[in-house]
């Protein structure tokens, strides 16, 4: 299986005897380019035109974040996959607004049942999150009625509110307290780690729509504008809760991120290096395991199963079948 | 699969075959290089060193472990190289 690069380290990216070469201050690393799936950079990384020409040419996705490891965007090679077909019917689905609406539904109907999945797990345990799961009922029966996207936006906030809210419970042993939840910047040590995990979900699920058909640019649930991919929001949907959020709960529950992982900057909080190391290795071995896929009847890791997702988008946006969003059964 | 390469060729090719073989694989020592190959790259990779070694004179051998579930593997000494994917 083709593998992700997170470079923290500072230096130079480039192209040297056909495979990819990081220059840091003291050594020279190479990497395999044939295994190299997609390339996220955390570090003050220069790299010329060159290296993206090979990138594009080995078909390796670049994700670039910021200083304060916010998202800064996405080397996003030339369509390999070009389908005319397919960007028509994509299209045809988000102008007829039943289509539409229809499609917003099942991915906030996917991203609910994942997000009782989580909290169930989490009772089981022996946590009380029983008036959470209530109240996220009473509200996920309203979904199929609604009769607007906009409507449905709404709801769902709703439904999350209550979500986060829950995480002060899932936590309770460990110092950390959401209030309510806050981006662009993050106001506490947990919303910097859900944004964190968030954007790590939005990434990836790019880098899979590269492997297919499908344009990242017409999504559904989120509104299609002149700005940013938004089709990997509306896929993120489904696997936030099950992959940035069982991720987040894991390492906060075995205290492997401590509070003196963030950084206070003037009432922004910011996850440090040793922490966005700590979360990249967790999230990718979980994107590494494996589980026995019914109806494929064969082990499939987290990262193939996005792919199968869009291949399940494909289909249902070309009439062969109906789209059901996975939804996790553990 | 998990591939072990371990080459010796003449010196004048020693270099090709570094590095080709480090589009493929992960350098972890002189002559010895690992990673996780498909079957696909671990054909591209032989079909790149047929082309570069003499037949004659090299020697390239693969070692080639389905997966590395039941292998251990021990380091006496100092780490030369290695897999690193968070870097």
């Amino acid at each position: 299986m083709q593998k992700t690069l997170y470079l923290f380290a500072n230096g130079r990216l480039y192209r040297k005897d056909n495979t990819i070469c990081v220059e840091g201050e003291k050594e020279r690393k190479y990497f395999p380019v044939e295994s190299i799936r997609d390339i996220y950079v955390f570090g003050e990384v220069d790299l010329n035109k060159k290296f993206i020409e090979f990138a594009e040419d080995k078909e390796i996705i670049l994700h670039f974040f910021g200083y304060y490891g916010n998202y800064v965007g996405t080397f996003y090679p030339r369509e390999h996959y070009n389908s005319g077909y397919i960007i028509l019917r994509q299209a045809e689905h988000y102008l007829d607004s039943t289509k539409r609406l229809d499609l917003a539904k099942r991915f906030v109907q996917g991203a609910v049942a994942n997000i009782v999945q989580v909290l169930k797990y989490y009772q089981n345990r022996g946590k009380d999150l029983e008036s959470y799961l209530y109240a996220i009922s009473l509200l996920e029966e309203s979904v199929s009625s609604v009769s607007s996207v906009e409507e449905l936006m709404a709801l769902e906030g709703n439904i999350r509110r209550y979500y986060y809210e829950s995480f002060n419970t899932i936590l309770d042993d460990t110092p950390f307290i959401l209030k309510n939840r806050s981006k662009r910047p993050p106001t506490d040590p947990l919303n910097a780690l859900i944004s964190f995990g968030n954007s790590l979900v939005y990434t990836k699920i790019l880098t899979e729509i590269y492997k297919t058909h499908l344009d990242p640019r017409i999504g559904y649930f989120h509104t299609t504008n002149f700005r940013r991919f938004t089709l990997n929001l509306d896929v993120a949907e489904i696997f936030k809760p099950i992959y940035a959020d069982r991720v987040l709960f894991t390492l906060l529950n075995k205290n492997v991120i401590k509070e003196d992982d963030f950084e206070n900057q003037g009432g922004v909080f910011l996850l440090k290096e040793r922490g966005r190391r700590l979360y990249v290795q967790e999230f990718e071995d979980k994107l590494r395991t494996t589980f026995y896929h019914r109806r494929l009847k064969r082990n499939v890791s987290y990262q193939t199963l996005i792919r199968l997702e869009l291949y399940k988008i494909e289909k249902h946006l070309i009439g062969e079948e109906l789209y059901e969003p996975f939804v996790s059964r553990w | 699969m998990y591939v072990i390469l371990v080459y010796d060729v003449n010196v004048n090719r020693v270099n090709k075959v570094l590095k080709t073989a480090r589009r493929y694989l992960t350098w972890v020592q002189n002559s010895v290089l690992e990673g996780e190959l498909t079957e696909a790259t671990y054909r591209a990779l032989k079909n790149d060193l047929t082309r570069i070694i003499d037949p004659e004179e090299d020697s390239v051998l693969f070692y080639i472990l389905g997966n590395t579930k039941y292998t251990k593997r021990e380091l006496l000494g100092i780490k030369k190289g290695g897999e690193e994917w968070i870097y």
